[in-house]
């Protein structure tokens, strides 16, 4: 039962939550709002499934915004220099994840002390190269066929929804499913007892840093694509609302705890929360001042619920 | 004030936890300037007792008199202004901080919200010079060694007076002459009129310091006696119910194999068979644990070059060691053996479950339930989360991921520190069925009497360098401990 509980905790908040806009609100519960709701949360949910990964190695990405704006003006130069949108989304992929992967390697080879300072760089770093790059300017007009990846749909289902629920399907069995998944608990849980257990623990960093570079790429392509332009400021903020997401989601920045479905279930309750403000007429700074409340509530609760369970057990 | 009467008294203590009675009638009284040894097997109540006397937990029922008082302890603050101080098995220290800060935690002397510093340093000098112990005040915890932060601890139960020092397992990380000046100190504070109450699973010790011992078994009183009047055996089939002499007694050996499993050539020159079961015994510092983990390839980045098999191999890292059947049962399986965050099969599959990328559940359950039965580990389910295993079910589990592995070559640190002597006799049974069954053990050990009964060979180590080797035919304790102590050079 408490295991349930925790499972399923962020998601009956997020039911709860839906139930009451819905009564605050009776143009939040039609089909084309929770579509948009779905659409707009699409490259935070993305974003954050790399920072889960990272947050169950007892880590932190703070470069994934700036990663997600270098790729987004990348995507959109590469394409305007007339390189095929498959080529340059391909490029762009692979780009992302080499920065992220470079996050790992400094952590790793350089003995860092904590995941902070590389990603704290790079976050730096990235930023700057998308604004040298763009000059500061966005590059808008691209391809149609790109732009259907953000903006298009298949069926009456937005594609980057299913992009989205793609990703989030291949992470819960990674996580879940395979013996990479499993170290990567295991490093979070415990890192000496887990390298002495065989696990390659320098390997699975970068790789988990690595898989944070390439969500953030794939959320620049979404988002690129939505807004027809690479833009350099794109992602200024987006790694908070990751973080955000994962902890509402139950995951522990102390490592070894986390799963995909609460990670989306706190990307779709930051989502529905602006949604609904917004259908409220709630200004968008009172939003932020919200999402700010919800986040130390839902990690309450969490620690609530964990204690509750503890003195069951003694 | 009457000073004839005991100082604490425990009447009809009970406790229950989840409907589960884990205390039951206790009667336990504790006479002033004594050292009352507190005995029993995991589960067997003294931890909660201990946390009842010390305000941690308050009982369902009974009553609890000092001075010939009844108290209500309504939490640890409530003990501490009695004069009742807890060290615990985990130290709660604060390593950045200094020794005299340390002392003073909490408790600092001040004046107006300001810390008195000279006079903080100057009572902690007296508070350690009283305890014969020689630290430097101004240095940080962290440099200091295990034994030595003991030391720190128990100053700050005297500095404030304390009356009554429970100090649960404080021998448990330390080796034998370390645990001579803890005993030292000991006497000294029974000298100055301060009561002990000392949890031990170390029998042996017992009979060295404590005035009387009072064993429990099950939640319930089994005996109270003066030490003097109980023999070693006594005292374990009071623990156990059993005859442990017969379950302890070293069995036949069975047949060691020519094949040579493990051989180290330099820095130290080491070979076991298969099938042998070869100690390390030493003193703390000797080297065990560095010459193992070493040999398993966790220490500082360098490859070692150790023959497995009679084959030579280049070990870089535990996953090569692992790959070349080799598993080490480190000796703290909290902070190297577990992680505690998981399930029970996850902490099992986690060695050996690497050879393919998708994990098969039913496949993997199944070969982790068999060891689980096999080595009787009791558990609610795989799923449980290992955290609320006994100490000595956790073991078992660190050796059931090595099972699981395939292990052939077993480097042990100190397998059973921390256990219980139920448990520990199942773990020597496991030992020496792994060795039948023709694996080959390193076990390193600061518990003589444990090598004695179970090796084959025992090799003592001195200052990172072996200083003897005896077979278990011809060794006794004393020679192990001319060895150990570099006398023999």
């Amino acid at each position: 039962m408490a295991g349930l509980l925790r499972k399923l905790g962020p998601l009956l908040a997020l039911l709860i939550l839906c139930a009451v806009l819905a009564g605050a609100s009776d143009r939040f519960f039609t089909a084309d709002n929770l579509f948009n709701i779905l659409r707009q949360s699409s490259v935070n949910t993305l974003v954050s499934l790399g920072q889960l990964v990272v947050i169950i190695t007892a880590g932190i990405d703070l470069s994934v915004g700036s990663i997600l704006g270098l790729c987004c003006v990348l995507v959109a130069l590469l394409m305007r220099s007339g390189v095929p949108p498959l080529f340059s989304v391909i490029a762009v992929i692979t780009i992302g994840t080499i920065m992220g992967a470079i996050n790992g390697v400094l952590l790793t080879k350089l003995h860092l002390p904590h995941p902070f300072i590389p990603t704290l760089g790079m976050m730096n770093v990235a930023r700057g190269l998308a604004l040298v790059i763009s000059g500061g300017f966005p590059i808008s007009e691209l391809p149609l066929g790109f732009r259907l990846l953000g903006a298009g749909r298949i069926g009456w289902i937005p594609t980057p929804v299913i992009l989205v629920a793609t990703f989030c399907g291949a992470f819960y069995v990674f996580l879940g499913r395979t013996t990479v998944g499993r170290d990567v608990y295991a490093i979070g849980g415990n890192p000496q007892a887990a390298r002495l257990s065989g696990v390659p623990v320098d390997a699975r960093l970068i790789l988990v840093y690595a898989l944070s570079g390439l969500t953030a790429a794939a959320g620049a392509i979404i988002l690129a694509g939505r807004m027809n332009s690479g833009f350099p400021l794109a992602g200024v903020g987006l790694e908070l609302d990751s973080i955000a997401a994962v902890v509402i989601g139950g995951a522990s920045f102390l490592g070894g705890v986390g799963t995909v479905s609460g990670t989306l279930a706190g990307a779709l309750i930051m989502g529905v929360l602006r949604n609904g403000l917004n259908l409220l007429n709630v200004s968008a700074a009172w939003q932020t001042v919200v999402i700010g409340i919800v986040i130390v509530a839902a990690v309450w609760v969490d620690v609530v619920r964990q204690r509750a369970a503890r003195k069951r057990n003694d | 004030m009457d000073h004839s009467g005991p100082l604490l008294q425990a009447r009809e203590i009970s406790k229950s936890f989840s409907g589960i009675r884990v205390l039951d009638d206790i009667n336990f009284d504790l006479r002033r300037a004594e050292v009352h040894a507190l005995v029993g097997e995991n589960g067997a109540g003294k931890s909660t007792l201990m946390n009842i006397v010390s305000g941690v937990v308050r009982p369902d029922a009974g009553e609890i008199l000092w001075d010939d008082r009844p108290i209500r302890l309504d939490g640890p603050r409530d003990a501490q202004a009695l004069g009742i101080s807890f060290v615990h098995q985990e130290l709660a220290l604060v390593p950045q901080l200094s020794v005299a800060e340390n002392i003073f935690l909490g408790r600092h002397p001040a004046r107006f919200g300001f810390v008195n510093v000279g006079e903080m340093y100057a009572r902690a000098r007296r508070v350690l010079k009283e305890l014969g112990c020689q630290l430097d005040t101004r240095q940080t915890v962290a440099q200091l060694s295990l034994a030595e932060r003991q030391f720190v601890e128990i100053a700050r139960a005297v500095a404030f007076k304390s009356r009554l020092i429970i100090m649960d397992e404080p021998t448990a990380p330390l080796a034998d002459h370390d645990a001579n000046a803890l005993f030292q100190c000991i006497r000294l504070l029974r000298s100055q009129g301060v009561s002990v109450i000392y949890i031990s699973h170390r029998l042996k010790e017992i009979f060295a310091i404590s005035d009387r011992v009072t064993v429990l078994r099950d939640g319930k009183h089994v005996l109270t006696q003066p030490t003097s009047q109980v023999t070693m055996e006594g005292l374990v089939r009071a623990m156990i119910g059993a005859k442990l002499k017969e379950r302890l007694a070293s069995s036949s050996a069975g047949a060691i194999k020519a094949e040579e499993a493990l051989s180290i050539r330099g820095p130290l020159n080491l070979t076991v068979r298969c099938g042998e079961i070869v100690g390390l015994a030493g003193l703390a510092g000797a080297g065990r644990t560095e010459l193992l983990e070493w040999v398993f390839g966790a220490g500082e980045i360098s490859t070692r070059q150790v023959f497995v098999g009679g084959k030579l191999v280049s070990l870089r890292n535990p996953v090569d060691a692992i790959r070349n059947g080799l598993a080490l049962v480190a000796d703290d399986r909290k902070a190297k053996g577990l992680v505690l965050s998981a399930s029970v099969l996850d902490n099992i599959a986690l060695a050996g479950g690497r050879s393919r990328f998708y994990i098969r559940r039913s496949q993997e359950k199944q070969d982790a339930q068999r060891w689980v039965g096999s080595l009787h580990i009791k558990v609610a389910g795989l799923d449980q989360p290992i955290i609320y295993l006994s100490g000595g079910n956790q073991q078992k589990v660190v050796l059931a991921k090595w099972l699981y592995a395939g292990a052939r070559v077993f480097l042990l640190d100190e397998p059973t520190r921390g256990i219980d002597v139920g448990a520990k006799v199942e773990i020597y049974d496991m030992i020496r069925a792994l060795a039948e069954n023709g694996a080959a053990i390193l076990m390193a050990s600061s518990e003589v009497e444990e090598l004695m009964g179970l090796a084959d060979r025992i090799i003592v180590m001195h200052r990172g360098r072996i200083a003897g080797e005896l077979a278990r035919t011809e060794a006794t304790e004393e020679k192990i401990m001319h060895l150990a102590t570099g006398a023999a050079n």
